[in-house]
């Protein structure tokens, strides 16, 4: 029997066109699926259907019928659904309510009614299990991105729910912890649907895929068959990381520089780091490694405890966080910000990443993935001797994901480009080379 | 001390400052309750500077805006709307008086923010949950905007604008609120699909009172009747 049921489904929000496009299929008991599809095709809305969120939370018009065991989303409210399934979000950053680990996590199971002395040992159970045990009395605005993310699904998987809706569980994780949570979603036994940009990390661990564009479902497909009918772009891809010594004339360089937020916590220790004009540098490593501490002190964001910095010529920084870079009334203003009002050099910056229609929107009327690009406009506008991009494929699907290794390749010899990145098959497409912040938080080759 | 104790105190000293009418008691309990804020360990500066800074600005204003006593130090212009501007000795003193209370209720909340771990105070809650949890959240927003400027600020060096300057710091206001409404849609969203407003919740079990927790209350209690009946 299906656990849950969509019958034409068609939704569009409010003040938009349609988000979701006559949409059916059923879902079954312990299956994992991919639900895969470009930034903006219906992904997230899909999955806020099945968690009765839309329409109840968002409005828009509704149609067809979504049941998930046996209640009615349109009858159901998306808190009485909590429990028979739970979901966890694009950005951990704004759903956590808590301000310590162990009370946010053990929040949704007192809601659930969960008997009060159940509550800290599953609490503690689903840290354990996520690898984030250490976390529990920790506070949540001390975490990184990726420990947060952790967290988050702890928070859902402690749940115990019969259906796992996931947005890009991985987004902020690094290889390992990613395919840690894919496999204790999977061995929770609930059926999983889990969006991803980065398909190979969900690829293999699924039984059945979903693709949506445009919010149609236009590929349903047990995997075997779905590998034969996926796009090029969204085929698993082998990453190698490429092995090099620095070549070109050094723009940026690090010597046995240290750092440390606290005075007695250091964060980071990098004997010597280079960034010559014309190599494209990946900088991988584990959450918390220190792989975004590297990136900011480089660009002069930090200033080193101890060792020496040299810099030559303009250096620019893409943060994490794409809502960061939503500061102007319109995209073309927010990109032009960093060339002194220069708004034609913005428009053209916007129209290499593919935004030239977006140019006049609000920033902040943006999907996810658009935004994402147009922070990276907003940096690459200013054609710095020296660009960082701390995750700049989050939330970004795979065929941006190559126009922008184009597009970084095809500037690469105007400058020296550092990436710091999770993303190992964005990493072996456009990097020259690669070190790593793994695994005594000490920069080395990889 | 467990949260809702140190809460029942704080709030019985806010009482005490609102209900006494003696300068000096006002003063007393401003000063008690600005060396409790000096055990912050981090983010003290900008709640201090907020609670000193707004009662020293009723107190620069309230001779002007007032227009009590007979004994005058300074007769100024009259200016419209407002008419004379004089000040007297009796508007200092109330000016003053004014402006410890709003110090003394600010540097009570600057150690609710400070010193409280809202999350048991939450769990604590017995009743009115909700409205705790809101009261949590709301507090949580201004160290959230710090970070959140912060974040603004570190991207637009990062492109190289730096932000200076009053205006500068201006231009960080609408993108601020926006932000923090976004982030309360998104925070409202993520509850309800966590179960929130569902009947039958229940708590994670609770830290046992030792014997301070048990005397914060009294204490907050026997404040109240001080400041109604001597101070």
């Amino acid at each position: 029997m299906a656990l849950a049921r969509v019958e034409r489904l068609s939704f569009a929000y409010p003040d938009g066109g349609p988000a979701l496009r006559e949409i059916s299929l059923e879902l079954r008991a312990g299956e994992v699926v991919a639900l895969l599809g470009p930034s903006g095709s219906g992904k997230s809305t899909f999955l806020r259907a099945l968690a009765g969120l839309v329409p109840h939370f968002h409005g828009g018009r509704f149609s067809g019928r979504v049941e998930v065991a046996g209640l009615d989303t349109r009858s159901a409210r998306p808190s009485e659904l909590a429990g028979t399934l739970g979901t966890l979000f694009q950005d951990p950053g704004d759903q956590v309510v808590f301000t310590r680990v162990e009370a946010e996590v053990a929040f949704g199971l007192e809601n659930l009614g969960t008997p009060p002395l159940e509550i800290p040992g599953r609490a503690a159970a689903a840290l354990a299990a996520i690898g984030a045990g250490e976390l529990a009395g920790r506070r949540v605005a001390e975490l990184s991105g990726g420990e947060l993310q952790r967290v988050c699904l702890a928070s859902v998987l402690a749940l115990e729910p019969r259906l796992l809706l996931l947005d890009e569980p991985t987004s902020q994780l690094d290889p390992d912890g990613a395919a840690n949570a894919i496999d204790l979603a999977r061995s929770s036994g609930a059926a999983v649907v889990v969006s991803e940009q980065r398909p190979e990390r969900v690829l293999e661990a699924c039984d059945r895929v979903l693709f949506l564009e445009e919010g149609r479902l236009v590929l349903d497909a047990p995997l075997e068959e779905a590998f034969a009918r996926l796009p090029p772009a969204w085929q698993p891809r082998e990453a190698e990381l490429p092995v090099a010594e620095p070549r070109g004339e050094p723009v940026c360089r690090l010597e046995g520089v240290s750092f440390g937020y606290e005075p007695d916590q250091l964060v980071l220790q990098c004997r010597s780091f280079e960034a010559c004009r014309g190599e494209i540098v990946a900088v991988v490593g584990p959450n918390g490694s220190g792989k975004t501490t590297l990136a900011k002190l480089a660009t002069g964001l930090l200033e080193p405890a101890a060792g020496r910095v040299v810099r030559r010529g303009r250096a620019c920084y893409l943060s994490q966080d794409p809502g960061r870079y939503l500061v102007a009334e319109r995209a073309d203003e927010e990109v032009a910000l960093a060339v002194g009002g220069d708004l034609p050099r913005a428009r053209r910056a916007l129209g290499q990443l593919g935004l030239s229609a977006q140019a006049g929107r609000h920033p902040r009327d943006l999907s996810s993935g658009e935004r994402e690009r147009l922070a990276l406009a907003a940096v690459l506008v200013a054609e710095p001797d020296l660009l960082v991009l701390d995750e700049p494929t989050r939330g970004v699907d795979p065929e941006r994901k190559d126009e922008l290794a184009e597009l970084l390749r095809r500037q690469s010899p105007s400058r020296a480009t550092v990436v710091v990145t999770n993303d190992r098959v964005f990493a072996a497409a456009v990097a020259d080379r690669a070190v790593s912040t793994a695994p005594e938080r000490e920069v080395v080759l990889a | 001390m467990s949260p809702a104790p140190a809460a029942a105190l704080l709030a019985g000293l806010v009482a005490a400052a609102l209900l006494a009418d003696r300068t000096a008691s006002v003063g007393a309990i401003a000063a008690l309750l600005f060396l409790v804020c000096l055990r912050a360990p981090a983010r003290r500066r900008l709640y201090l500077a907020g609670a000193i800074g707004s009662g020293l600005a009723v107190v620069l204003v309230t001779p002007f805006v007032e227009t009590i006593g007979s004994h005058v130090l300074w007769s100024g212009p009259t200016v419209p709307v407002l008419g004379q501007l004089d000040v007297t000795s009796e508007e200092l003193r109330n000016g003053l008086f004014q402006g410890l209370r709003l110090t003394a209720v600010a540097l009570a909340f600057s150690a609710y923010a400070l010193l409280l771990d809202h999350d048991r105070l939450v769990q604590a809650a017995g009743f009115a949950r909700r409205s705790v949890l809101a009261i949590a959240l709301a507090t949580r927003l201004v160290p959230t905007l710090e970070r959140d400027a912060a974040g603004l600020v570190e991207a637009l060096r990062g492109r190289g604008v730096e932000v200076s300057g009053l205006r500068g710091r201006a231009r960080l206001l609408t993108p601020l609120l926006a932000g923090s409404l976004e982030r309360a849609l998104n925070l409202a969203e993520a509850m309800e699909a966590r179960g929130y407003g569902r009947p039958g919740a229940t708590r994670a079990p609770r830290d046992r009172w030792g014997l301070r927790d048990r005397l914060a209350p009294l204490a907050g209690a026997l404040a109240v009747v001080l400041g109604v009946l001597w101070l």
